[in-house]
């Protein structure tokens, strides 16, 4: 369970944050939300799927690193091979969370929270937060910015996914995969641009995309397919 | 008048579910959406008088799960639905005390059993019937039914489902919904009128129709959506009724809305049905509010003792303090239908073609059916309006004598005999001969895809086999001949499976309310 608390410089000056990747560090999922703003990066290591949120039946984008529940194929002894790892994924354990306040737009004041029970969270070794008389470290001041990123990546996921449900952008996509040793693996629930709907765009439709910045994060979601085939080949390679 | 007349408007009366349901099907399919509607010229015009002094009768609060696809032809987003209608998921109805009248419960889903198109799962459950109820060895719906879990998951797309469901629902507030999609979307003309006069021409063709406000309606055909008063087939045509009280007593509802105690209570999926000494009482779970009534034969109660137990059972559900504040509203109704529904240029949809007690939901059904014939068969000049007119008929005579059927056959086979009403019912001349002779049958061979007569039968075989074995129905069918005609290992896995999915998906569906409150907040994917 989780136990998220907003981030001090009293209490928390002495937790460090192991950064290293490994699955006892909770790094065994299966995939990741992701933002337009990273497409271009996700694309060149991951296939990008759309995917909807269990609870609320919402669609949002997300990178796949395996092919079953808990697996993430790109995983190894020496770390998470690949050359660009996930904004969701360096987060932890960091998230946003909200305080009311009424001078915040909605009345909701964004504030640095941690997950005092994540397995990163740490007395030894990894990176520091805070320096001896209280300010925040290199570390802290990135996953700062970066989390202040992905709180935009989530307003823009919005008007994304609100853009490509409009035109009929999305179209499901049962991922049916024949693995080298004959067994065949069925993913559902993960949907993908709908590529002829997609070619049959008005120029007027294309340039509204492309004014909000989200047509060449569809193609890199297009692109993003192939990326399909080398999971496959390393999954064939852990089985065989 | 030319008797090659075509078919160019079409005028319906009356502005309940019936009346805006039928103008939404014909609209929808000859009108088509306003956006992409071009030439409006040469479209079939729809046009709906409605009373204003008339108020709707909240009747058929439960559908089908045809409702599901009749939507999605009309175009109405099911989050639309639940977000304007107080509308719940429906997975069936669960029937209790119709045995014997003490604790017994079984369930009619919508679900037909596990494998049913290659094999027929009763003869074989027929061995386990000590064991296992026949609606929880056959389908997964059961357990949901019983635990009051949703038919799907918030990431399941609209329409879509994980076991079949149709809705419960405002009939009021669906009438509205209806009316504004037709208005805004379909481009149906409405009228806030009453009809005080029906013009018709030499052939006794109905050509308008005088309205109270000064304005004359003409049309080319006239849909009679008008409920009991069956304005036009009924009134002006003088079709006579025929009453059906002889094999269903039911004469009398006695109907209330109840609060839940608190806000979250549970919404039941299933329609509940509670068998009573001289009738039955209906119970349907809306997000807000319950709706309980209580249908009875008034030859065999009086309308005290009948409200009395109406209040009993919302004590022992609800709460006493809920029964004394209850009020009851009476509706009388003659069960029966006319002799025939299309006359002339005139046909009958909803009450106003017939009317039947709400057992198996079937009046929004028949609604829907009668539109959708209507629409697809819409015809193109009078001539060929007589055919299509004959063959309606045919068909919807042939309906409403296999809804008696299968609402008699619940009455049947009762071991209740605590009352003149339980016994009546099982006397001979009171049950029609087609389902006393399907019974002779089925003591030797369960219902089956041969039991169905024809392809587009209201109950199929399947619902046969949750009634009878529902009701403790003994088949004396030789397992060793049904084994080698559906082969016993395949049943076995097809049990299997069952259980399987049930354990997954009791696991996994959320309840009804969780589900409800998700979609009004979230809405469903189209996709």
């Amino acid at each position: 369970m989780s136990n998220f608390v907003v981030l001090n410089n009293q209490e928390h000056r002495h937790i460090n944050i192991i950064t290293d990747r490994s699955l006892e560090y909770g790094d065994g999922v299966m995939h990741a939300m992701t933002f337009p703003m990273e497409f271009r990066d996700i694309q060149s290591c991951y296939p990008i799927f759309f995917c909807k949120d269990p609870d609320s039946g919402q669609f949002y984008p997300a990178a796949l690193f395996g092919l079953e529940k808990g697996e993430n194929l790109f995983l190894t002894d020496s770390g998470w091979d690949a050359s660009y790892i996930p904004m969701m994924v360096r987060r932890h354990p960091f998230l946003i969370g909200f305080q009311n306040d009424e001078s915040y737009p909605e009345g909701k004041k964004p504030v640095v929270s941690i997950d005092l029970d994540h397995p990163r969270v740490s007395n030894v070794g990894g990176e520091i937060l805070f320096s001896e008389n209280g300010g925040s470290s290199d570390y802290l001041k990135q996953s700062m910015v970066l989390l202040e990123s992905i709180h935009q990546g989530h307003e823009q996921n919005k008007v994304l996914i609100e853009m490509l449900l409009e035109h009929s952008l999305l179209e499901e996509f049962a991922v049916e995969v024949t693995l080298r040793d004959g067994s065949l693996k069925r993913l559902s629930g993960f949907y993908t641009i709908a590529e002829e709907n997609l070619y049959a765009l008005s120029g007027d439709v294309l340039g509204a995309l492309n004014e909000k910045g989200f047509l060449q994060a569809i193609f890199m979601a297009v692109a993003s397919l192939s990326r399909l085939r080398p999971l496959v080949e390393k999954k064939t390679v852990i089985i065989s | 008048m030319s008797t090659s007349q075509t078919i160019r408007s079409v005028v319906i009366v009356g502005g309940g579910t019936a009346g805006w349901l039928t103008a939404a099907i014909v609209a929808a399919e000859h009108r088509g959406n306003s956006d992409q509607r071009k030439d409006t010229e040469s479209l079939i015009s729809v046009t709906l008088i409605e009373s204003p002094e008339i108020s709707t009768i909240g009747v058929g609060e439960g559908t089908w799960p045809s409702m599901r696809t009749t939507l999605k032809k009309i175009g109405i987003s099911e989050t639309e639905l639940f977000r304007e209608c107080d509308a719940s998921f429906k997975q069936g109805t669960l029937f209790r005390r119709w045995r014997n009248g003490k604790d017994d419960i079984y369930t009619h889903p919508f679900t037909v059993p596990h494998g049913y198109e290659n094999t027929n799962l009763a003869p074989h459950w027929q061995l386990f019937r000590e064991k296992v109820d026949f609606a929880q060895a056959v389908s997964s719906q059961n357990s949901l039914m019983l635990a009051g879990l949703a038919p799907k998951q918030i990431v399941t797309p609209e329409y879509g489902f994980h076991v079949n469901y149709g809705y419960h629902l405002d009939a009021v507030k669906f009438a509205k919904l209806l009316q504004k999609h037709c208005v805004e979307k379909l481009g149906v003309i409405h009228h806030s009128a009453k009809v005080v006069q029906v013009n018709s021409d030499s052939d006794n063709y109905i050509v308008s129709l005088d309205t109270d406000v000064d304005t004359t309606v003409s049309g080319d055909l006239f849909v009679d959506a008008s409920g009991s008063r069956s304005l036009l087939l009924g009134k002006h045509y003088g079709i006579a009724f025929h009453s059906k009280k002889q094999f269903l007593f039911n004469d009398t509802g006695l109907a209330s809305q109840v609060p839940y105690v608190n806000e979250d209570d549970p919404i039941a999926s299933s329609t509940l049905s509670t068998a009573q000494k001289n009738g039955w009482i209906w119970d349907i779970g809306l997000p807000s509010r319950r709706g309980i009534g209580h249908v009875y034969s008034s030859s065999h109660t009086t309308e005290e003792r009948a409200t009395e137990e109406l209040l009993n059972y919302i004590a022992d559900t609800i709460s006493p303090q809920t029964a004394a504040k209850t009020s009851v509203r009476k509706v009388n109704f003659e069960p029966g239908h006319r002799a025939e529904f299309w006359h002339k240029n005139c046909v009958a949809v909803g009450m106003s073609a017939g009317f039947i007690e709400p057992l198996e939901a079937s009046a929004l059904v028949l609604v829907e059916l009668s539109a959708a014939m209507i629409s697809e068969q819409l015809p193109e000049n009078r001539h060929v309006m007589k055919i299509i007119a004959k063959r309606f008929n045919q068909k919807f005579l042939y309906r409403w004598e296999r809804i008696i059927d299968f609402l008699k056959l619940h009455y049947i086979l009762t071991q209740r005999n605590d009352s003149d009403y339980w016994k009546d019912n099982q006397m001979t001349d009171s049950i029609p001969f087609s389902i006393a002779e399907a019974l002779d049958l089925w003591k030797w061979q369960s219902p089956w895809h041969q039991d169905t007569m024809r392809a587009d039968e209201m109950f199929p075989s399947a619902s046969y086999q949750y009634i009878l074995y529902g009701m403790n129905f003994e088949t004396k069918q030789c397992t060793e001949r049904s084994s080698s005609r559906n082969g016993s290992l395949a049943s076995k896995r097809l049990f299997l499976e069952n259980i399987q999915r049930t354990e997954m998906l009791v696991s996994s569906m959320p309840t009804n309310r969780i589900l409800i409150d998700k979609i009004k907040a979230y809405g469903l994917q189209k996709i």
